[in-house]
């Protein structure tokens, strides 16, 4: 840590940054080092190796005028930047956006009621969808249902068949033939 | 190039909500033939359980099943379900568990109705035959992964 405290040291008395009370005391401890004295040499060729090769620069106006120069740019701008936002049109996709965002949320909300409040499908339990639309002619129809087996029974009878459709008395009619 | 994110926010609850309601169905269908008869060579003996539910109600001796299938209807759309030779089922999904059965009996119209079916529950349409035997076409909704969609 101190020997890096002298490196920085011994680099500022050679850019000459150092009070001159400072600066005697590392030339003296130059004089009397040898590493300081190979530190010393090695930082002055490179100090004199990047002088010779950096890139010069010329500015057309003075360094103060320059900087004036921008500094008058970004005043302008800074004025300008809130009117301008404030005064500008909305463009059409900002109003698009405007728009249908809202719209997009509450469809959404309107969809995700209607499911809510959507009525369960009708249980087959009372089958009140149920309905015969049509018959031949020659047919009579008899819907139950029976909640014990969950069955919904569509019973089709011949009309020229006097009897109820019960096992115990079936009558020879064809409606559907099996075969 | 404009967003069309706001466009397709818009339509996303709209599709949801129609894709929900417009599913197919599929359903599988029972011909049976009631008989005294205990046995007879030609058929097999119906499905247990819903021969079990028919023994509830009626007093026939055996059900046997003549055929079956398990088809898929998409929604609005009509497919026929041929029992037998002479008996055809066409069935219209009308959606949201509604069907539409035309029994169609030997190329005539025998009945037509619009039924709501529901997952374990039977929809059967009946009636007598010759020689103190009934036919029974029995309906279910099923599992769409037991459709075969074979005629």
């Amino acid at each position: 840590m101190k020997q890096q405290q002298q490196h920085l040291k011994l680099q500022a008395w050679v850019d000459g940054e150092l009070p001159d009370g400072e600066a005697r005391r590392l030339a003296a401890l130059v004089a009397e080092d040898t590493a300081a004295q190979a530190l010393v040499s090695e930082l002055r060729a490179l100090q004199a190796a990047m002088r010779g090769s950096e890139m010069t620069r010329a500015v057309p106006d003075s360094r103060e005028f320059y900087w004036s120069k921008i500094q008058r740019q970004i005043e302008r701008e800074a004025r300008q930047a809130p009117g301008a936002a404030a005064a500008a049109p909305l463009s059409w996709l900002r109003l698009w956006q405007r728009i249908a965002l809202p719209l997009a949320a509450v469809a959404a909300a309107a969809c995700v009621a209607l499911v809510a409040v959507k009525p369960a499908p009708p249980r087959a339990v009372a089958s009140p969808g149920d309905e015969i639309m049509a018959t031949s002619e020659a047919m009579d129809t008899m819907t139950y249902h029976d909640q014990s087996t969950g069955l919904t029974i569509v019973w089709l009878q011949d009309k020229n068949a006097a009897a109820p459709a019960d096992a115990t008395s079936i009558q020879d009619d064809n409606s559907i033939d099996t075969d | 190039m404009p967003s069309l994110r706001p466009l397709f926010l818009l339509c996303l609850p709209f599709w949801l909500a129609l894709s929900a309601s417009a599913a197919d169905l599929t359903l599988e269908a029972h011909l049976i033939w009631a008989s005294n008869e205990s046995s007879d060579p030609r058929y097999l003996p119906a499905p247990a359980d819903l021969s079990g539910k028919l023994h509830q109600i009626y007093k026939w001796n055996t059900y046997f099943e003549i055929t079956n299938q398990i088809r898929s209807v998409p929604a609005k759309e009509s497919r026929d379900f041929r029992m037998s030779d002479k008996c055809v089922l066409k069935i219209k999904n009308l959606g949201d568990s509604r069907i539409e059965v035309n029994c169609i009996g030997q190329g005539k119209q025998v009945s037509k109705g619009v039924h709501t079916v529901t997952p374990g529950q039977w929809v059967v349409l009946a009636g007598n035959a010759k020689n103190n035997t009934a036919w029974f076409i029995s309906l279910r909704p099923v599992d769409a992964s037991l459709a075969t969609n074979r005629q």
